[in-house]
């Protein structure tokens, strides 16, 4: 179809725009389906999952809400899918969670990828990923302090067909449920993805066949090459040259990293990363890409959609076998807490040349929380997973917000204490802000939380993947660092201990698990910090929290 | 009712506070011949004191208040309350430890590229957020007494502080309220001038930060429209006023005043709401039971589904939320619609990366649209449809305006060099992305909720929904549009449509078993019964009262529920056909069916009470031809579709039974009316136009 403002018939501008604003519309719809369908509380209320639209070859066209770094994997995961299967073909529908075949997280994130066609002709890729409370393996919920090998971990679904040419695989839905601890949630979750996936199939396909599939491929090739253009300028404007940072571990190890930033390419040196580890602290070289993706959005053009064009500008380099590019078998169970270490070690190499994106660190870590055990009211055994909410770091002119997600995460949500305890049985002793002193500034930073969680019945488990534990989170121009992440088990008869990660701690009832996240890192001499803020620390009862640092 | 059946004639006004204009519809009724008469007046809204412009409109419409039989009035006084920030001084009395939840929220970060987000601040600060001791369970019972030993010291120091009013809210009060009453009825008699809401009161659903947001959201407006209510009263009364009055809440119904006044948040978008019901009203009288019904006002655009009739209802609310913004959640029944910042007035604008985009921003009244000469340099979706011809500029608002061409030229040409079309592309872009963003706002409320628009019909109304609403069915595949004839003050005549209707939504976990189910039930009737009771107060027998009963249904260890229609009697000893309704309906939705145990969280209880509402009567047909109500023909630039020679008609002279086709050209003095090529048009006899789109093809 041509016209006088289209004589090439592949779509005047205008028609483009439409179809790119859909496309985004199409990333929603399938995230509101896959929440409203989850079985797990970690899908349905914390919404750890994404959802996305990829161009035939797996470049990201758009993405859905829910979390940034798991919308990162789906393009990942189209991608090695190809790489292993070849040309798909309709009715095929793949899964995959292992990050050696384009899982990229770790086994307990389970992606799926519809391959939509137009006749024939492949035109795009809808794909989600959500994480399940249980994929099997040694622990409960699946992540062991003590795995080695990738295998301990659970069942690995190595980028497999559940549905083939429209027919269902029953066998791998069948080794799906045998191999999890609960069996009817991931059959509900699977369910709820299959349904995401196909809703978004319907809306792209009636996209290209309304604007004919020369006009869809034009609109994505004209999306991406904006998401470019979005970048380079924002890489104009950023300060250019090759800035360094070297930062000490909980584990005593120093990380280091390099950016080199100038107006066409933005590359990040991780090979002086150390070696991968024996333990489940490992992520795949997709992983570590995704952390830069993310700060580089963040630095360049935080309003405007992600896709593929976006990241042309980018390049990561890694060293094979190292903590940030694993090999098999290395396990990945905490490959979260690596990642994000990465994350904030970007963050903080650049946080001082860019005040006005980039606050001081906060608590930066997900702080994975998962209490396993037979629920006392029901009788029926349950998993809470769930990420925590802290404190994030001050900035110039403003003072740190208080109990957020990380950096990392989005539209995440916390879970409500009244459905805690009806849910898993559990009761929530408390959800309060830290009031412990730290993040002093002149600006100060964001506070984190405290929640108390009491055991009703035995048999219960706790595991933890918790970092800056020991390192606290960093202040900036002056400004005082935050305070550690950590979870206390305080025992029925009194006695204290202190975790941050650890795997099939027993708890039994009358035990209560505290989950104590830091204060984010203040900006500034908090010498300078005016009368009037003074006065309203101390009227909202936060005197304790900046005097320590004064 | 004050309904003398003596008199000749039935008057009914409804009068709407918009945030621009205030609006008001009269009807009068002829017992003897059931002949009707309509008018309707617009004046300026007057902040602070909204009630002026009530009396003001009602005295430009020349009703004469003292013989008005029933008024529905309509507001946004708590809305803008809230946007404002102008409300009471609240202090918060909520479960130990859990004082921070309201600061807390849900830890979400919507804007998730953005490392410098900003939380939306709590309505009320840490230090007037306290805490007692006490617990209830999720199953309602006691774990630990009520302890009111620091009450005294908290409303001492709220009093030192200049607290108005007191929110309050204890976890699992859903379950069982005793200690939150416990606690209110401590505090009222302690202190018994101060305002106290207390959650449950408002909702008897479970999330503690979402029910003490509402609490505390609904005491910050208290005051201020306890203020509002008392005052439109006595101004009314003033007046001679004796008839019934209603004030309409955000589920599409009304309500009186006294039992609004106690939760006055209920209010808080009564305006969209009346529009929806209005729609879902008209749909069934013309037998058009499904409907898209849209609302195009001068800075934003709503659209909401019915189905059956019957608007969707729900209490999953916020104001403020967007991509960039968590929103402030409040837990009241709301009728399900979505709002986009699309009007007639929104700017359009070109990115760094010469993309077009129509909104959020809004030239609002003033500087307006370009087109109103004020100054306003900025090209609008009004200007465009200026532009294109499709309003016409002789005739702008009503023909009370001159528009400033000049302005709307030099306007677009700014546009058109950014993005380097000519003047007429750049008009014709605007139109475009502009009816794309209602496109996708449209399908949210229907695809994306398993709907196909094609089984529905579209009712447009507000100012510019007439301008838009033939493009947008069309790229939709719906295949009538039905434009009221009142559409420019069709939120008013909503409220005229209205029953007194009251919405229960009530958490309540239970197996969906017959055991589970009979606990359910027994549930039910409590609502049942203490509604009854309310009503009787307000002297409203029980057999006017209907209920409608739905059970939110999912399958067990799911969140999101669906709601199931329940059968009339005791539902419980059906059991097994309600199990069965939610397989269906589920699989409806989401495309799949589970073999897995079926659960029950609560209850949505609505209860009906026809109060006199309006039965609009047919017009007769005086067989005239549409010829008849020819003024005109232009060029109209129908984007798309190019350039067509449109006949223009004047909408004060359509008459039931005729018939047209385009391109053509309503033009009314509230709205216009664009009809494309190909399309046909009748009139019905109710001066509705339908417009129908690809008949056949």
């Amino acid at each position: 179809m041509s016209s006088p403002t289209d004589p090439a018939g592949l779509g005047d501008p205008v028609t483009l725009q439409i179809i790119q604003e859909a496309l985004t519309g199409i990333g929603d719809e399938m995230f509101a389906v896959l929440k409203k369908t989850a079985m797990s509380p970690i899908i349905y209320e914390v919404l750890d999952a994404g959802t996305a639209v990829t161009l035939p070859d797996g470049d990201l066209a758009a993405s859905g809400s829910g979390i940034p770094t798991f919308v990162g994997v789906l393009d990942k995961a189209v991608k090695r899918i190809l790489e292993l299967h070849g040309a798909p073909s309709p009715g095929d529908l793949f899964v995959t969670n292992d990050p050696y075949f384009g899982g990229v997280t770790h086994l307990n994130d389970v992606v799926l990828a519809l391959p939509v066609f137009a006749g024939d002709t492949l035109i795009a890729w809808t794909a989600n990923i959500a994480h399940w409370s249980d994929i099997g393996g040694r622990s409960r919920g699946s992540m062991s302090t003590q795995a080695t090998e990738i295998w301990q971990e659970g069942l690995r679904l190595p980028a497999v067909k559940l549905f083939d040419r429209g027919r269902m695989v029953q066998p791998v839905l069948d080794l799906v449920m045998a191999n999890s601890r609960l069996p009817e949630f991931v059959r509900g979750d699977l369910w709820a993805a299959v349904a995401a996936a196909r809703a978004g199939e319907r809306a792209v396909q009636a996209l290209a066949a309304k604007y004919g599939v020369a006009v869809f491929r034009q609109s994505l090739r004209d999306f991406l090459d904006t998401g470019e253009a979005v970048t380079r300028a924002g890489l104009c404007r950023l300060p250019h040259g090759r800035f360094a940072v070297s930062e000490g571990q909980d584990n005593g190890e120093v990380w280091s990293a390099e950016i080199e930033i100038s107006a066409d390419a933005f590359v990040v040196d991780l090979r002086h990363a150390p070696d991968q580890s024996a333990g489940p602290y490992n992520t795949s070289r997709d992983g570590a890409v995704i952390a830069a993706q993310m700060i580089l959005k963040s630095i360049t053009a935080p309003d405007t959609p992600l896709n593929g064009g976006s990241l042309r500008p980018l390049t990561v380099l890694t060293r094979p076998g190292s903590r940030f590019h694993a090999l098999p078998p290395a396990p990945h169970g905490f490959y979260f807490e690596t990642r994000i270490r990465l994350h904030d070690l970007l963050w903080r190499c650049l946080a001082d040349h860019l005040p006005d994106t980039l606050p001081a660190g906060g608590f930066a870590s997900i702080c994975g929380t998962v209490i396993a055990g037979p629920n006392p009211d029901t009788g029926r055994r349950y998993t809470l997973v769930e990420p925590e909410i802290g404190g994030w770091g001050a900035s110039p002119g403003r003072d740190g917000v208080s109990a957020l997600f990380s950096g990392v995460h989005g539209d995440t949500f916390n879970c409500p204490a009244e459905i805690t305890e009806a849910r898993y049985g559990l009761e929530v002793g408390r959800l309060a802000l830290n009031d412990e002193p730290g993040g002093a500034g002149r600006w100060r930073g964001g506070r984190g939380i405290v929640v108390d969680y009491r055991v009703r019945a035995d048999d219960t488990t706790l595991t933890c993947g918790y970092t800056r534990a020991v390192q606290p989170p960093w202040g900036l121009a002056g400004g005082g660092a935050g305070t550690p992440n950590r979870v206390e088990v305080i025992r029925a008869a009194g006695a204290i201990e202190r975790h941050a990660i650890a795997s099939d701690i027993p708890l039994a009832g009358g035990d209560t698990v505290r989950v104590i996240t830091g204060q984010g890192g203040g900006y500034g001499d908090p010498r300078q910090r005016s009368a009037e803020a003074i006065d309203r620390d101390r009227r909202d009862g936060w005197e304790r929290n900046q005097a320590a640092a004064e | 009712m004050p309904d003398d059946p003596s008199a000749p004639k039935t008057i009914r006004v409804a009068t709407d506070v918009g945030g621009t204009f205030t609006d008001l519809v009269y009807f009068e009724t002829d017992r003897g011949t059931g002949e009707q008469a309509v008018r309707t007046a617009k004046v300026d809204t007057t902040p602070p004191a909204f009630e002026e412009g009530v009396l003001n409109v009602l005295a430009k419409g020349g009703v004469d208040v003292g013989t008005v039989d029933f008024m529905a009035h309509g507001t946004t006084v708590v809305i803008n309350a809230l946007t404002e920030r102008k409300g009471a001084k609240v202090g918060l009395i909520t479960t130990q430890g859990f004082r921070d939840v309201l600061e807390i929220a849900r830890g979400n970060r919507p804007d998730f590229f953005n490392l410098k987000y900003v939380k939306p601040e709590p309505f009320v600060p840490r230090y007037l957020r306290r805490e007692v001791p006490g617990r209830m369970t999720f199953k309602g019972e006691e774990r630990q007494p009520l302890d009111l030993k620091e009450l005294d010291l908290i409303l001492a120091d709220f009093r030192a502080d200049g607290v108005q009013a007191v929110a309050v809210c204890l976890l699992h009060s859903y379950a069982n309220p005793a200690h939150e009453q416990a606690l209110t009825a401590a505090i009222a008699e302690r202190w018994p001038e101060v305002t106290v809401v207390s959650s449950h009161q408002i909702t008897r659903e479970w999330r503690e930060y979402e029910r003490t947001n509402t609490a505390v959201l609904s005491a910050y407006v208290h005051p201020v429209a306890d203020r509002y209510l008392g005052r439109l009263t006595d101004g009314l009364g003033a007046a001679r006023f004796d008839g019934s009055l209603y004030i309409m809440r955000s589920n599409g119904g009304v309500d009186t005043v006294e039992a609004t006044r106690q939760i006055p948040i209920i209010m808080v978008e009564s305006g969209p709401a009346s529009g929806m019901l209005g729609a879902a009203e008209l749909g069934r009288r013309l037998g058009l039971p499904n409907v898209l019904a849209l609302d195009i006002g001068g800075t934003t655009a709503k659209c909401a589904l019915i189905e059956g009739g019957q608007v969707r209802v729900t209490s999953d609310y916020w104001i403020g939320r967007s991509r960039k913004s968590a929103g402030y959640p409040i837990m009241v029944p709301v009728v399900d619609l979505v709002e986009i910042g699309n009007g007639g007035g929104s700017i359009a604008w070109v990115d760094d990366f010469g993309k077009l985009h129509v909104g959020p921003q809004s030239a609002g009244a003033a500087p307006g649209p370009a087109a109103y000469g004020r100054g306003g340099d900025q090209a609008t979706t009004t200007d465009a449809n200026l532009a294109l011809g499709r309003i016409n500029r002789d005739f702008f608002c009503g023909g009370e305006v001159v528009a400033d061409m000049g302005a709307v030229d030099a306007a677009l040409d700014r546009l058109a060099a950014r993005l380097e079309v000519d003047r007429r592309e750049a008009a014709r872009g605007v139109i475009r992305i502009a009816n794309n963003n209602m496109i996708n706002a449209l399908k949210l409320v229907s695809l994306n909720r398993g709907h196909d628009p094609r089984d529905f019909t579209m009712i447009a109304f507000g100012g510019g929904g007439g301008m838009h609403a033939a493009a947008l069915a069309g790229e939709l595949g719906v295949r009538r549009v039905v434009i009221p004839a009142e559409a420019a003050v069709f939120s008013a005549w909503g409220m005229m449509m209205s029953d007194l209707r009251r919405d229960f939504f009530v958490t309540h976990l239970v197996d969906a078993t017959p055991a589970g189910l009979a606990d359910l039930a027994a549930t039910g009737r409590e609502v049942e019964r203490s509604a009854l009771t309310a009503f009787a107060d307000e002297a409203i027998a029980a057999d006017q009262v209907r209920f409608t009963r739905f059970a939110k249904m999912r399958y067990q260890n799911q969140e999101h529920s669906v709601e199931v229609p329940l059968p009339d009697g005791d539902f419980d000893k059906q059991g097994a056909s309600v199990v069965d309704a939610f397989h269906g309906l589920y699989e409806r939705e989401y495309t799949y069916r589970l073999d897995a145990p079926v659960e029950a969280i609560g209850l949505h209880i609505i209860a009906t009470a026809e109060v006199g509402k309006l039965q609009p009567v047919r017009l007769p047909s005086n067989g005239a031809d549409a010829a008849a109500a020819v003024k005109a023909t232009r060029n109209v630039d129908y984007a798309l579709e190019g350039v067509h020679p449109a006949t223009i008609y004047d909408g004060d002279k359509l008459a039931p039974g005729m018939r047209f086709t385009g391109p053509a050209v309503i033009e009314e003095t509230g709205t216009t009316v664009v009809v494309h090529p190909g399309q046909s048009v009748e009139i019905d006899d109710y001066r509705n136009i339908h417009i129908l789109i690809g008949q056949g093809g």
